[in-house]
């Protein structure tokens, strides 16, 4: 997919201007953390499974080369096509040979963020080739001609009404009403009935590989990926090799974080487990099953310092509990993963130099930590990456200047305190009357938006030393 | 195929991983332990299954044998679509239902694009996320659960398991004994969709109506009052 990340404070000013869409964005940031939060209140054992589930994801990256040799063998028994992809541009031509092998125009395609990442749509579609997107989400946006704004939710920036209009312009269907969303709903799933239908090969995600017995786990509440899976003649599974887990009962037990995180389900209406192409005594299913495992970059990550980026889930919890992402939305950050997890995995699978203003991109308020269900601690490896980022020269000028000299400052204690204890109480002066600033000079960024509250008194070292002076003079008593 | 790139990607993949021998893997893999599951919300397995089955927006029937459980098919039918219409995969469990007692006889097969409703009969059902299981194959083609509006599932009581580890552990014999089947499906509500605006609309795709028949001598006679008090509104 293009990339956009440089243009991240462009695109978050603007999008901060639409302020219907912002209200929409408050509204989905206020409900989407209560179900999440709902449903692990009623699990009641968060801790004990997510140290579990990690426990496992680390021994899992720890033994990958021999858990990638196993699934890949299963997998093979199981009468798979096993594929290798080092990047992007690998994986869609291998997806497009196995389209022109079986002369297929037509391809239906449930979610997957993966494909996402490689631009798989756009370079079917060059050769010639119908791609439709079947999740209702994934649907709408294609229709659009945009990009998904959240990883679970992909058109939850776009409005009842704004459907309505697409829809009516898309569908050559005559009048009609469209006024609920169930009839919106109805409406896409008679069209994309027949796209199942008439698919000749169905394009999948994973949202985990098992070692032990080569299947992988399809999670979805519309069933249609499951549709993609079993109808068409050829099916084609587009992963990463990060995805595999030991054992099935692992795949299940990060299924208990992966729903509640994401919707606050207990599970998704379908939990699919695929193992390849039909069996002799089988009616239905695909001919011919391909797995294509990509690389692009994870095993780069997998040996550095951001390896525990990989256990994420793609649950979208993180964003969901952000306040940045509630502010600016998905698409100000630029490409396929927004987000804190975007922020983090964006520089990593891209480079820093297009995206390093998304690590920048946070308040280190530490709810998308708290609330992880990888436990991924996501403000150090944010912050991690905005040292990277003044390393490499990335940052403006200006800021590495101020950083140099307050770190300066902070390793000259006895300066410091004497220029604090100018400042603050000079600022406590000036804002006595009205206890906040409405402007502040060289911080008009920061108050156009808010007051700053004027400081109570001194520094608190001064109020510090105060204090333990009148302490010592009560203690001989 | 391309053989350099799963070279590549192996070497560097074992360059970044232990290596360490598959018994020892094995070893730390076992001392790992196992995962906490959900606390069941009722004590016996079929009142905290069918509560999670009214949860999940399904909805819930009893009955005693076979032969209730063909009426309760029967009468689900008629109360929903007028009609005795029903397609059912080859599976042995129901070409021997009493269907005689219910006055209707499915079509035995994979459900024709256009029909209204599909009956399967379950592998398991699983107590702590109020799911079905069942296996692709001549049993239960996957079109049957993933077309009809209408989903109908028949469940034996004594295949409801109370955690997903013990379903696998059920799956995995099933799989020493018979091989792998090509599709397990755990199945937990009517398909359903939130993409536009985050508002809940069922029927997605497949069915918006999902019916749980729960079968067996021993269910409790008050499991379905006490699922229903548990599930609420």
């Amino acid at each position: 997919m293009k990339q956009n990340s440089e243009a991240f404070l462009d695109q978050a000013h603007d999008a901060l201007q639409d302020s219907a869409k912002v209200r929409r964005r408050e509204l989905m940031a206020s409900f989407t953390p209560l179900a999440r939060d709902a449903a692990m209140d009623s699990f009641g054992k968060f801790e004990a499974l997510r140290n579990h589930v990690k426990r496992v994801r680390q021994h899992a990256l720890d033994n990958l080369g021999h858990y990638l040799v196993q699934f890949e063998q299963e997998a093979l028994a199981n009468g798979n096509r096993v594929h290798f992809a080092r990047d992007s541009a690998e994986m869609n031509s291998i997806v497009l040979n196995i389209c022109q092998q079986h002369g297929a125009r037509r391809i239906a395609k449930g979610k997957s963020m993966v494909t996402e990442e490689t631009g798989l749509n756009d370079y079917l579609q060059k050769a010639g080739l119908a791609v439709t997107e079947t999740d209702l989400g994934e649907y709408i946006i294609q229709q659009a001609g945009e990009t998904p704004s959240h990883i679970v939710g992909p058109a939850l920036h776009k409005s009842a009404a704004e459907i309505r209009e697409l829809f009516l312009a898309r569908h050559d269907l005559g009048e009609r009403s469209l006024e609920t969303t169930a009839d919106l709903v109805g409406e896409a799933r008679t069209i994309l009935r027949q796209h199942f239908l008439d698919a000749e090969v169905g394009i999948i995600g994973a949202n985990a590989l098992i070692a032990e017995n080569g299947y992988s786990m399809l999670v979805t509440n519309e069933g249609n990926g499951d549709l993609c899976a079993n109808l068409p003649t050829v099916l084609i599974v587009c992963t990463t090799v990060d995805r595999i887990l030991p054992r099935a009962e692992d795949a299940t037990a990060m299924l208990r974080l992966l729903v509640r995180s994401a919707t606050g389900q207990p599970q998704t209406c379908y939990t699919s487990f695929y193992s390849g192409p039909r069996r002799e005594s089988d009616l239905d299913g695909p001919l011919e099953a391909h797995i294509v495992l990509l690389d692009n970059r994870r095993t780069e990550i997998m040996a550095g310092d951001y390896r525990e980026m990989l256990e994420c889930i793609r649950c979208g919890a993180c964003l969901n509990h952000c306040p940045i992402y509630a502010s600016v939305g998905g698409h100000s950050y630029g490409w396929v993963y927004p987000g804190p997890m975007g922020s983090v995995l964006t520089p990593l699978l891209t480079s820093l130099e297009k995206s390093h203003l998304l690590p920048n991109a946070c308040t280190a308020c530490g709810r998308c930590a708290e609330v992880c269900p990888a436990g991924i601690p996501l403000p150090d490896l944010l912050r991690d990456l905005r040292r990277d980022e003044t390393a490499a020269k990335l940052s403006p000028s200006r800021w590495r200047l101020g950083m140099r000299l307050h770190a300066w400052l902070a390793r000259h204690p006895r300066l410091y305190h004497r220029l604090t204890g100018l400042g603050i109480p000079l600022l406590h002066r000036l804002g006595r009357t009205r206890g906040s600033f409405r402007r502040l000079p060289m911080a008009d960024g920061w108050t156009s938006q808010r007051d700053f509250p004027a400081p109570q008194s001194g520094t608190f070292m001064q109020q510090y030393r105060k204090a333990a002076r009148r302490r010592g003079a009560r203690r001989p008593q | 195929m391309t053989p350099d790139a799963r070279t590549e990607i192996l070497a560097r993949v074992r360059g970044a991983s232990r290596g360490a021998p598959a018994d020892s893997v094995r070893r730390e893999l076992a001392g790992l332990g196992s995962a906490p599951a959900a606390d069941p919300p009722a004590a016996d397995l079929a009142t905290a299954f069918l509560a999670n089955v009214l949860r999940n927006r399904g909805t819930v029937d009893c009955a005693r044998n076979r032969s209730e459980a063909v009426k309760a098919v029967g009468d689900y039918l008629y109360r929903q679509l007028r009609s005795q219409r029903l397609v059912a995969g080859n599976d042995p469990n129901l070409a021997a239902m009493p269907w005689r007692d219910s006055g209707l006889l499915p079509r035995f097969g994979e459900l024709e694009p256009g029909a209204p409703a599909a009956l399967s009969y379950a592998r398991l059902g699983v107590a702590e996320t109020g799911a079905v299981v069942t296996f692709t194959g001549k049993g239960n083609p996957a079109a049957n659960n993933l077309l009809p509006a209408y989903h109908i599932v028949l469940v034996a009581s004594d295949t409801v398991v109370p955690t997903m580890e013990e379903a696998w552990q059920w799956i995995g014999e099933e799989m020493a004994a018979t091989g792998r089947p090509r599709g397990i499906n755990f199945i937990a509500g009517p398909s359903s969709t939130a993409d536009i605006e985050g508002q809940l609309v069922y029927g997605a795709h497949g069915p918006h109506s999902w019916h749980v028949i729960l079968m067996g001598e021993e269910v409790p006679a008050d499991a379905l009052e006490r699922a229903r008090a548990i599930a609420g509104p």
